[in-house]
C-alpha cells in the first residue's frame, strides 16, 4: 500500500451521484489552500511502538489477556478438543448448537463434522444454518478464528461465504475454536498483516464477552452479544 | 437573563441533588483511576500519543485531499457517500433513505454526532420509529432524559432511577439489580432487532485509503445494528478520518483506554461495504452520510485542531469542574472539556460561555490522547469571545490589560486592594466590596499581603543574589 495515500483522479466521478460533495470538497479546498500545513505525515511503520514480547511468550500472553478480558480458556489438543466441547455444551445444557466451519481457521469442514457427529451422540443438533431460528433460538455457536492477538487477548473474526457475522454475536455462548499459530504479537503485527491482504466486508476484533457498566458503573455481562466466549486454544 | 447568570443558574440547577453530584464524582474519578492503571501496561504510551497527535493534526491540516480519497474507496466498496452540510440536510437525507424503501423501524448504535443533529426527533416526525439500543441510550431514551456524559450517557442516574423508568416505560417487574435490568433491556431489544429494518450508527473513524469504517462498542448493540437491518447509514463527521489502514491501530491502542481503562472495547469492528453477494447477512445497502456542521469553519477558523479530538471523553473525567458539576450543567449534547470548545464553535456564541467554565488547570490536556492543548485552546476562545461582551465589561478588561502592563498602575492597584479586600482576621477575606462580590461570594481568597514581593524583592533579595 503507498504510503501517502493520493486521491485518485477518478474520485469526482466514482462519487457518482455526490453532487454536493463535489462542490463541497472543491469548495474546501479553495478554502483551506492558503493555510499552513507545518505538519507532515508520520512514518508509516510501527514497529518501535510494538509491545515487544519473544515469540514463545505469544501464547501465554494471549491467554492471560483472554482471561482478564472475561474469556474462558482451554488449552485444548487434536485429541480432546471434541471432549472439551462436549463438556461445554453438556454444561449448557444445550440442545441447538450452531456449528460453522470456515476456510482459514482452524474449524475446518472435517472439524466441523466431526463435531456434528459428537454433538449428535450426547443428544444434541448441531446445525449449520443461519436463518433467524436458528441464530436466535440455539444455545450456542462454535465458530473459527482468523487470527487472534496476544497484548490484548482479541479474537479476529470475518465475515465471508457462508459465514453468519451472527454467530458470533446473537447466540448466548460463542465457542472459539483458534490455531496456537494463529496468535500474533499486537495490533500493529495484525494490521500490517491485514493491510497487505484482501478486506472483508466486516472484520470483528472481539475482546471478551458482551459488557456494559452504564448502571451505577457496575460491569455486566451478556448485553446484546454473548455473555460467555469459550476459546479452545489447539495447541 | 444575561448568559453569567444564565450559566450560573443552570450549574446551581445541575447541582441542586447531591445524589447526582456525588454519582458523577465517584464514576468520573472511577474513570482516571481505571485509564492510569491501563495505561501503566501500555509501552510507549507518549510516543503513541505524539503519533496520533501527529496523524490527526496532518489529516485536520489536508483535509480535502483524504475525504476525496475516502469517499471514492468507500464508493468503490459498493457504499453510497451523501453529503450534509448541517443536522437539518443530514437528517433530510437519512428520513428520504428511509421512506424511499418504506423502512419504518430504525434501530440506532450510540452516537454523539446523531445527539448533535437532533437525528431522532426528526426521524420520528417522519414517521420512522427510532430505538436507541445501547443500554444508557436506551433508558435516556425511555426516560426522556438527555446524556450527560459522551461515553457513559447515564453518569448522572443511580440503579432506582433506572428501575423506576424501566418499570413505568416496559411494564416489567420492579427490580434494582443492574444485572436484572440489563437482561430485561436485552429481552425487549432482541425482539426488535429481529424486525428493524434500517440501522443507524456514528463512526469512531473512516479510512481514506480504504474507505473503511471503524465502529467500537462493548455490549455487542452497535454490532447488532450493522448486522441485522437491510440498511445501515453511518454518520461520519468529516474530520474523523485518518490516512492509512495501519495508522488505525495506533488510536485502538489508545481509545479504549483513555475511554474507559480496558485494553480494547469488546468489539472493535471494521466495515468495508455492505455485504457481498456470497455473505449470508449484514446490510445489503450501506449508506455514509458525511456531515460538515459547523467542522468546515471550524477547520478555516484559528481553533482547527480541536478537530482532532476522538471523542473518548477521557477529559470530561478528568476535568475538575465536570467532576463537580455534571454534564447537564453544559446544557450541550458535548460536556466537559473538548464541550466548552465544541460547543460554541458549532452551536454558536449562545455557547460562548462555557469557554468559562474550566480552571485552566490542564488535567484535560493530560488526559487527551491526541494531545489537543486544551486549556490554551479555552483562552484563545476566551479572548475571541470577550469582544463580544457588554461594553462596560470590555472597558474593564481593558483598564486591566493596561495595568498588568504598566508597573506603577500594577503597583497602585496592589495598594487598592488591600484596601478593598479587608482581611477576616484569618489572613483570608470574604466579603469583597461592589463587583468583587459576586466573586467572593463563591471563593475564599488569602488576602493581599501587606508589604507585595515587589517591594520585598527591591529592597531585600535583590541584593543577595
Ligand atoms: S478532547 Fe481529547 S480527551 Fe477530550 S474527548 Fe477529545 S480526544 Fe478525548
Amino acid at each position: 500500500m503507498s504510503t501517502d495515500p493520493q486521491p485518485p483522479s477518478t474520485a469526482a466521478q466514482a462519487a457518482g451521484g455526490a453532487g454536493p460533495l463535489d462542490a463541497f470538497l472543491h469548495a474546501l479546498r479553495r478554502r483551506t489552500e492558503a493555510a499552513p500545513r507545518p505538519t507532515p505525515l508520520p512514518d508509516q511503520s510501527n514497529t518501535a511502538l510494538r509491545a515487544v514480547r519473544p515469540a514463545e511468550e505469544l501464547v501465554a500472553r494471549f491467554a492471560a489477556e483472554a482471561i482478564a478480558a472475561g474469556c474462558v480458556v482451554h488449552r485444548v489438543t487434536e485429541a480432546n478438543w471434541l471432549a472439551t466441547v462436549k463438556d461445554i455444551v453438556a454444561s449448557l445444557s444445550a440442545r441447538l448448537v450452531l456449528v460453522q466451519p470456515q476456510s482459514g481457521t482452524a474449524l475446518t469442514a472435517e472439524r466441523a463434522a466431526a463435531l456434528g457427529n459428537a454433538l449428535g451422540t450426547a443428544g444434541c443438533s448441531a446445525v449449520s444454518k443461519w436463518d433467524d431460528d436458528t441464530l436466535f433460538n440455539c444455545d450456542a455457536a462454535v465458530t473459527g478464528i482468523v487470527a487472534a492477538i496476544a497484548e490484548t487477548g482479541t479474537l479476529v473474526c470475518v465475515s465471508g461465504p457462508a459465514v453468519a457475522r451472527g454467530a458470533s454475536l446473537i447466540p448466548p455462548v460463542h465457542i472459539a475454536l483458534l490455531d496456537r499459530t494463529q496468535i500474533v504479537g499486537d495490533l500493529f503485527d495484525y494490521f500490517d498483516r491485514l493491510a497487505s491482504t484482501g478486506l472483508p466486508a466486516n472484520i470483528n476484533l472481539i475482546t471478551g464477552p458482551s459488557k456494559t457498566a452504564d448502571i451505577e458503573g457496575i460491569l455486566i455481562t451478556g448485553v446484546h452479544g454473548p455473555g460467555v466466549v469459550h476459546v479452545l486454544l489447539l495447541e | 437573563m444575561s448568559l453569567a447568570r444564565d450559566l450560573r443558574a443552570r450549574i446551581a440547577a445541575a447541582t441542586t441533588d447531591r445524589r447526582v453530584v456525588n454519582a458523577v464524582h465517584l464514576a468520573a474519578w472511577r474513570k482516571v483511576d481505571a485509564r492510569a492503571e491501563s495505561f501503566a501496561k501500555l509501552p510507549h504510551v507518549e510516543a503513541l500519543r505524539d503519533k496520533a497527535a501527529q496523524i490527526r493534526q496532518h489529516v485536520i491540516e489536508n483535509l480535502p485531499r483524504y475525504l476525496e480519497c475516502f469517499v471514492a474507496r468507500a464508493t468503490a466498496l459498493g457504499a453510497q457517500v451523501h453529503f450534509a452540510p448541517d443536522g437539518v440536510a443530514a437528517c433530510r437525507i437519512i428520513a428520504q433513505i428511509a421512506a424511499a424503501r418504506s423502512l419504518s423501524l430504525a434501530v440506532k448504535g450510540k452516537s454523539m454526532t446523531s445527539e448533535e443533529i437532533g437525528l431522532n426527533a426528526a426521524l420520528e416526525a417522519a414517521g420512522v420509529r427510532v430505538v436507541e439500543t445501547d443500554l444508557g441510550e436506551f433508558i435516556v431514551q425511555i426516560d426522556h432524559d438527555r446524556p450527560s456524559h459522551i461515553i457513559t450517557p447515564i453518569i448522572h442516574k443511580d440503579r432506582r432511577q433506572v428501575a423506576r423508568a424501566m418499570a413505568r416505560e416496559l411494564g416489567c417487574p420492579y427490580t434494582e439489580d443492574p444485572a436484572e435490568l440489563t437482561q430485561i433491556a436485552r429481552r425487549h431489544l432482541r425482539d426488535i432487532f429481529r424486525r428493524c429494518d434500517l440501522g443507524i450508527t456514528g463512526v469512531n473513524l473512516g479510512v481514506a485509503e480504504t474507505g473503511t469504517l471503524c465502529l467500537i462498542t462493548n455490549e455487542g448493540n452497535g454490532r447488532m445494528t450493522i448486522t441485522r437491518p437491510r440498511v445501515h447509514v453511518a454518520l461520519l463527521g468529516i474530520d474523523k478520518i485518518v490516512p492509512r489502514l495501519t495508522d488505525l491501530p495506533v488510536f485502538l491502542k489508545l481509545l479504549a483506554r483513555s475511554s474507559t481503562g480496558q485494553p480494547m472495547g469488546a468489539y472493535t469492528t471494521l466495515i468495508n461495504g455492505p455485504k457481498r453477494p456470497d455473505d449470508p447477512d449484514g446490510p445489503g445497502e450501506l449508506h455514509v452520510v458525511l456531515l460538515d456542521n459547523g467542522r468546515s469553519d471550524i477547520l478555516t477558523g484559528p481553533l482547527r485542531e480541536v478537530l482532532r479530538c476522538v471523542r473518548c471523553g477521557a477529559c470530561l473525567n478528568a476535568c475538575p469542574a465536570y467532576r463537580n458539576i455534571g454534564g447537564h450543567a453544559y446544557s450541550s449534547v458535548y460536556p466537559g472539556p473538548i464541550g466548552s470548545l465544541l460547543s460554541p464553535l458549532l452551536y454558536g456564541h449562545a455557547y460562548d460561555d462555557l469557554a468559562r467554565v474550566s480552571s485552566l488547570c490542564g488535567a484535560c490536556r493530560l488526559a487527551c490522547p491526541v494531545q489537543i492543548d486544551i486549556p490554551e485552546l479555552l483562552v484563545r476562545l476566551r479572548a475571541l469571545a470577550s469582544a463580544r461582551q457588554p461594553r462596560a465589561k470590555r472597558a474593564l478588561l481593558r483598564l486591566w490589560q493596561w495595568a498588568m502592563q504598566n508597573p506603577w498602575a500594577y503597583r497602585l492597584g496592589q495598594r487598592l486592594m488591600r484596601w478593598f479586600l479587608p482581611d477576616d482576621g484569618d489572613g483570608w477575606t470574604r466579603h469583597g466590596p461592589g463587583l468583587l462580590r459576586a466573586w467572593t461570594d463563591t471563593r475564599d481568597l488569602p488576602c493581599p499581603a501587606v508589604r507585595s514581593f515587589r517591594s520585598i524583592w527591591e529592597n531585600e533579595l535583590r541584593d543577595e543574589h
